[in-house]
């Protein structure tokens, strides 16, 4: 049992950490608070759905596809949305919120109710390690979440476009005057956020099926992971999946999967209550952003 | 600036014209169950004339037959139509309502007169819709369109017990096909004349908990099991049979390995299987509505778990969940709440039913065929329909003494309401209405398993 606590407490941290990282990246780069994170996860599911079955396009290149277009997406979505209220942080919460919920009501109102979305593995079948079976799927997502966190450290602290975009982030006035272009940057965070929301779903979504209020529990997914690691820090997010990730399969495993839950909820409120920021935020507190 | 606006309109173009392209080739897109709900039957061209009632396999419509005339009997269907147990039984109604109007409709004191129905959504299934915006449309439905009668009704159960004092000040004939709620019986025992409008075509939860226990039997009888795990969506129906199943459990010398409960929405059962595989549990019973329920079984082949998975989990009722689920359900015991949503040859009228539902509405449809509604909601029809005509007047309390002496065959089995006006399940369709159990086996074939006077096997261990 406890190798199986272990082991599932691994997958469980490297999904939500997939989870939540695009939200972060956007909030990190361009101080955008995504609430249309979760509602892009769902979309790119039903997207790579309609491209499999109505194209009949190979998988690895719905992927790919899925993957531009959600990305486009979330780039338009500033560009038409948010670029009007930029800066007016409750705005920016509320427009994306609304567009989020737009884009879940609009698959209910077209139909995507029924139990027919489900999307394929990237591989069937399973391993066992340690004495605990576990499909390769999950194993898949350890290591895309392991490697994106990794290529994004790298993109946002070795690149010159990264650390435009963090520049950006840190001191809006200041890159202005380096030449930087803030909308420019704010839109490819956002895309780039979406982009990786899609990556998530696309990775996550094959342990289930696709269905329209996976888009909410996303979104509170990733609002604990982030709040709890803070919301601009790449190690933050990594320990925050972690904690929250094992925690979660810890009170699954010994308390019963109803409180599961309920851990998320009580680690926003712990630690907007004792540290706003979160435990490896650095720039400000929350309260002055959101 | 201008640089990465253009951009950005170049690439919103490449997405519109992939999704518009993606639009254009769905030809067989899921359809909507809204568009099917705002949908009204158009009045019948065809001339039937045989009673209201068909027999098993009848074709739908007879040369011989007359014209409805008379001024409509319209019935009212407010539930949760964004649901698919919603959508398929409104459908289940329409076909109903088409097939008596194209045989000359209901004969109401020598007078033919054709059904209409009129729906709203209630949306009561949705997260957030408090029980009042789900009895404000239900009354605004009666109000607006003064519906004759109500068949299918309220989704979820706590709206179905708070309508119930609504319909009582309107007094409507209200035949119920979906809320599971034993509360409709205890209201019924205290205050019979004021709730006797209310009916119930559906399963309800004692049932259910004793359709289980069956199959707990029998596999224990069969395969000498003896190790049970109990695995439920964290709401009233579910949890409610779940504690009656593992409390007979208990007292029937069954192990009870483990019994957990998930919060709507959980899409990792992963704990609970693994602990059921390390109890080492024979039998898993699961008890889920919500569609991510669905990946339970693929979860369960994953962790290798040898036990038989014998429970009701709606996302692999319907005929499509083989292809869902890329056949890994294979060997699941599902259950069907009522029969009716899969052919079986116990029951003729369910044949009937599901080739008549597959023509109208596409071979899609019918293999989407919800696992708990249409079957009654369809029977609700005809036995209201019957009812009417027996009463000779759509008067209510007419209708409702009527509908008390029912005694007819349906797709569900045979139909009769107990004093308390719920259909009597059982386990013979020629004498009770019945829940169908099945087998999910290869190539993709639903196996009637239970009761066994409509089994078409017996139930198989996989590995």
């Amino acid at each position: 049992m406890e190798a199986s606590v272990l082991l599932y407490g691994l997958v469980n941290s490297a999904v939500l950490m997939l989870t939540a990282l695009g939200f972060s990246l956007t909030f990190g780069l361009s101080g955008v608070a995504n609430f249309a994170h979760g509602s892009l996860y769902l979309a790119a599911g039903f997207i790579a759905w309609m491209i499999l079955h109505y194209l009949g396009l190979p998988f690895m290149l719905s992927v790919v596809l899925t993957i531009i277009i959600v990305g486009i997406l979330g780039a338009a979505m500033y560009r038409y949305i948010l670029m009007p209220v930029r800066g007016i942080a409750l705005s920016e919460v509320i427009a994306t919120f609304a567009v989020g919920v737009a884009i879940l009501e609009f698959f209910r109102w077209a139909g995507f109710v029924t139990y027919d979305f489900n999307l394929p593995s990237f591989v069937k079948g399973g391993v066992e390690i340690a004495g605990v079976d576990v499909d390769y799927q999950r194993v898949i997502i350890i290591g895309i979440g392991a490697g994106l966190a990794a290529l994004l450290w790298y993109f946002s602290h070795k690149t010159k476009i990264g650390l435009a975009l963090r520049g950006m982030a840190q001191d809006e006035y200041t890159a202005l005057s380096l030449g930087i272009d803030s909308d420019w940057a704010a839109a490819i965070s956002v895309g780039l956020g979406a982009a990786l929301a899609a990556v998530a779903g696309l990775a996550i979504l094959p342990l289930g099926l696709i269905s329209i209020n996976i888009g909410y529990d996303v979104l509170l997914i990733a609002l604990a992971v982030t709040v709890l690691g803070g919301l601009e820090s790449t190690t933050g997010l990594m320990v925050g999946s972690l904690i929250l990730g094992f925690a979660s399969v810890i009170t699954a495993n010994y308390l019963g999967p109803q409180w599961s839950e309920v851990v998320y909820l009580v680690a926003i409120v712990v630690v907007l209550a004792i540290k706003p920021s979160g435990l490896f935020g650095k720039f400000k507190e929350l309260e002055e952003r959101v | 600036m201008k640089r990465w606006t253009l951009t950005i309109w170049v690439l919103a173009l490449i997405a519109s014209l992939t999704v518009g392209l993606i639009g254009c080739s769905s030809q067989t897109a899921t359809p909507s169950p809204t568009a099917a709900s705002t949908k009204k039957e158009s009045a019948p061209t065809e001339k039937p004339a045989s009673p209201a009632t068909p027999k098993a396999g009848e074709p739908k419509t007879s040369d011989t037959a007359s014209k409805p005339s008379g001024q409509p009997i319209v019935l009212g269907v407010p539930t949760a139509l964004g649901t698919i147990e919603g959508a398929d039984s409104l459908r289940a109604v329409q076909l109903a309502v088409e097939e008596i109007n194209a045989k000359g409709g209901v004969s109401v004191g020598g007078v033919k007169r054709p059904f209409e129905v009129v729906s709203i959504d209630t949306r009561e299934a949705e997260a957030g819709t408090p029980t009042n915006d789900a009895l404000a449309a239900t009354e605004k439905l009666i109000t607006e369109k003064k519906p004759n009668a109500i068949v299918v009704g309220a989704f979820r159960s706590e709206v179905f017990l708070a309508s119930m004092d609504l319909i009582a000040k309107y007094k409507l004939p209200y035949i119920t096909s979906i809320a599971m709620t034993p509360e409709f019986e205890k209201k019924m025992q205290a205050e019979p004349e004021k709730y006797k409008y209310f009916f119930r075509t559906g399963l309800n939860a004692p049932y259910l908990v004793g359709n289980l226990i069956k199959v707990m039997e029998f596999t224990g009888k069969k395969f000498s099991f003896k190790k049970v795990y109990f695995i439920n969506q964290d709401v009233a129906w579910a949890k409610g049979t779940s504690d009656a199943l593992e409390k007979w459990a208990k007292a029937n010398g069954w192990e009870v390995v483990g019994h957990d409960a998930y919060p709507t929405g959980s899409s990792d059962f992963s704990s609970s299987l693994n602990k059921a595989k390390s109890g080492g549990a024979q039998l898993v019973v699961p008890i889920f509505d919500m569609p991510q329920s669905g990946v339970l079984v693929k979860q369960a082949k994953s962790v290798k778990l040898q036990a038989l998975i014998a429970g009701f989990i709606s996302p692999a009722a319907p005929g499509t969940a083989w292809k869902a689920f890329d056949g890994e359900v294979a060997g699941l015991v599902n259950f069907l709440f009522e029969n009716g949503s899969m052919p079986v040859k116990a029951v003729p009228k369910s044949v009937a039913f599901v080739e008549n539902y597959g023509k109208k509405y596409g071979e899609e449809q019918k293999q989407k065929l919800s696992g708990h509604g249409p079957g009654p909601a369809y029977d609700s029809v005809y036995v209201l329909a019957a009812a009417i005509e027996k009463a000779g007047s759509v008067d209510a309390d007419a209708v409702v003494s009527a509908l008390e002496k029912t005694d007819t065959d349906g797709v569900i089995g045979k139909i009769k309401f107990n004093k308390d006006h719920q259909v009597i399940y059982g386990t013979n369709p020629k004498e009770t209405a019945i829940s169908t159990a099945f087998q999910w086996k290869a190539p993709g074939v639903r196996v009637p398993v239970f009761p066994e006077a409509a089994a078409e096997a017996e139930i198989e261990l996989t590995k």
